[in-house]
């Protein structure tokens, strides 16, 4: 069988749409999180393989932008949720309910 | 290349460099007086920017990802001027923050050089990098007090919509390069008979536009800014209500008469839906709230789905309408956030109880924070006024070829209609509140007067004289093709 684009597509729009349903199901933190780094990277596995077929090299600069970019979002993120977890030993999204009407 | 074009860029970056660095030759109590540093170093940017030469023909640096023109600095000086208030409202905020604050005079900084690439953006790439940068600084930004559950709250909130919101606009970016080979905007609509065809590009296009509907808060990318705005530090928020809006409405502005100039005629549609559900919603919503952040929240919402007018007319008069409206916006929330700065000093919440006797407390404040109400109220003479009329305007001069054009204005004049209830609601806790708890003057520091002051004059100025503010955005408007 020839692998073609359609076949990278289809897995990419799988693993998007995995990471959106743990983002909206999920009740943890730390995996809300990790459901977000899915969705980035079926956003890369669609630019790298776009690139390849479209025959340039743009959507592969672009991958690099997101890792970076991704990476210092954990790395503010992580700070963030353990900062919350020394105030409230929590981190289930339920218990952030203080801001409300 | 033409690095000379982002001179701007460069001078803000090398400030945010200079405050890290004098924070380590500073005295821990004198800490807190770098904002007045920094704004001074952004003073002069703003001041060099009048004097950067800008020509009709856009200029590009960075093989096309930058671009220089008219409306690139005309957001530019508009950012300038956002970032300068927040860091003297900071400096004012800085006992409240526990630690490191030349860390949060660093981090607007940054922001700021963030906020200004984007103006300049005309590749896909350089958007999803400035928007980046904007937004993790505002992660960090908004959970400053991380001594405050609120503020974590908020940051918490932030982060996990902020990052869905960047991941839709990641997808969208991946399909859109996916259908034209390219990035740049002006590849993109040269290739606009392939696109058009392409359902994968529009949902790419539409995936975009989400990750940019969440920065300016339109329906349904709302939900987040309520309780952010609440949350986070009182400079943080008035950044975030005028700053991230302007650039998520800069990038919109430059994706859609820049890339796909055919498609969004296509699209009325849907922008007139989103302008007037956005609309509908904030002030709605605004009517049932007690603390004054909150309040501003919806009210930040609603004025989105003003600005939303300007995007559903896609005409040159309704982009000037936006930019002009910007400018208004500005000042007014300016003005306000810095009251209620002062006033929740001595309160400790943001309260619209705690406004209560403030006409007694310093009459000054009082007229500061009523003139700004009756601002985004939108009633005349101040600048509200003239940027709600000159969006109206724009929406009624396209529904001489479509009439639905009518049924938009109507909703926004109903919006303006509710929202002078809540607005009013604010005026009457600071004139006509019957208990006074707390009677003790608020002193304010100069800078402080200088802020409010500007901001005065500001919304005085755009409502009265709008003629000149109004050649300014007429000409960077004309930067874009229609």
């Amino acid at each position: 069988m020839q692998v073609g684009l359609e076949h990278y597509l289809v897995v990419s729009a799988l693993l998007f749409s995995i990471g959106l349903l743990g983002v909206v199901m999920r009740r943890n933190l730390i995996l809300i999180y990790m459901s977000l780094e899915l969705m980035l990277n079926a956003a890369n596995l669609a630019l790298v393989a776009f690139s390849r077929f479209n025959d340039n090299l743009d959507g592969q600069l672009m991958v690099f932008f997101i890792i970076t970019v991704a990476a210092s979002e954990v790395a503010v993120g992580l700070a963030l949720i353990v900062a919350l977890f020394r105030r409230r030993q929590t981190t289930n999204v339920e218990d952030l309910a203080t801001l409300k009407l | 290349m033409n690095i000379s074009l982002c001179i701007l860029e460069i001078a803000v970056v090398l400030v945010g460099v200079a405050l890290l660095l004098l924070d380590l030759w500073t005295k821990p109590q004198r800490k807190h007086l770098l904002g007045y540093l920094g704004a001074a170093g952004l003073g002069l940017v703003l001041v060099g920017s009048f004097f950067v030469p800008v020509t009709d023909v856009p200029q590009t640096a960075f093989g096309g990802m930058f671009v220089h023109d008219h409306l690139a600095l005309f957001f530019k000086q508009l950012f300038l001027l956002a970032t300068i208030g927040v860091l003297i409202l900071s400096v004012e905020f800085a006992p409240r923050i526990e630690s490191g604050i030349s860390e949060f005079y660093t981090l607007s900084v940054f922001a700021l050089s963030g906020m200004m690439f984007a103006a300049s953006a005309n590749n896909f790439v350089m958007v999803f990098v400035s928007l980046e940068v904007v937004t993790i600084t505002f992660y960090i930004l908004t959970s400053f007090m991380k001594n405050r559950m609120q503020s974590l709250e908020a940051g918490v909130k932030y982060l996990i919509l902020g990052a869905l919101s960047s991941a839709f606009l990641v997808y969208g970016i991946a399909l859109v390069y996916g259908i034209s080979g390219s990035m740049a905007f002006s590849d993109i609509a040269a290739k606009s008979e392939l696109t058009l065809e392409s359902n994968i590009f529009k949902l790419g296009i539409l995936f975009v536009l989400a990750g940019l509907g969440f920065k300016i808060a339109a329906f349904p990318y709302q939900i987040w800014t309520p309780d952010v705005y609440q949350g986070a530090p009182t400079p943080a928020t008035a950044f975030l209500a005028i700053g991230s809006k302007a650039t998520g409405f800069v990038l919109i502005l430059r994706v859609l008469y820049s890339a796909v100039p055919e498609l969004a005629l296509s699209w009325e549609h849907l922008f007139m839906a989103m302008a007037a559900l956005t609309i509908l919603y904030g002030n709605l919503c605004a009517l049932p709230q007690r603390n004054l952040k909150r309040l501003l929240g919806y009210s930040s919402i609603a004025n989105a789905g003003y600005l939303m007018l300007g995007i559903a007319a896609l005409s040159p008069s309704g982009s000037t309408a936006i930019l002009y409206y910007l400018g208004g916006y500005l000042f007014t929330i300016l003005t306000a956030f810095t009251v209620i700065t002062l006033v929740s000093r001595s309160a400790g919440n943001e309260d619209i109880s705690s406004l209560a006797g403030l006409n007694e407390r310093s009459p000054f404040l009082a007229f500061a924070l009523t003139l700004s109400m009756v601002s985004l109220a939108g009633i005349p003479p101040l600048a509200g006024f003239f940027g709600k009329f000159l969006l109206v305007r724009a929406v009624i001069e396209q529904a001489s070829s479509y009439s639905a054009y009518y049924l938009l204005a109507g909703v926004a004049v109903v919006g303006v209609a509710i929202s002078i209830y809540y607005y009013f609601g604010v005026i009457r806790a600071i004139y006509w509140s019957k208990e006074t708890p707390d009677t003790s003057p608020i002193t304010t520091s100069g800078p402080i007067r200088f802020t409010l002051l500007a901001g005065l004059v500001g919304m005085l100025y755009l409502g009265i004289m709008p003629d000149r503010v109004l050649k300014i955005a007429e000409l960077a408007a004309a930067s874009l093709q229609y």
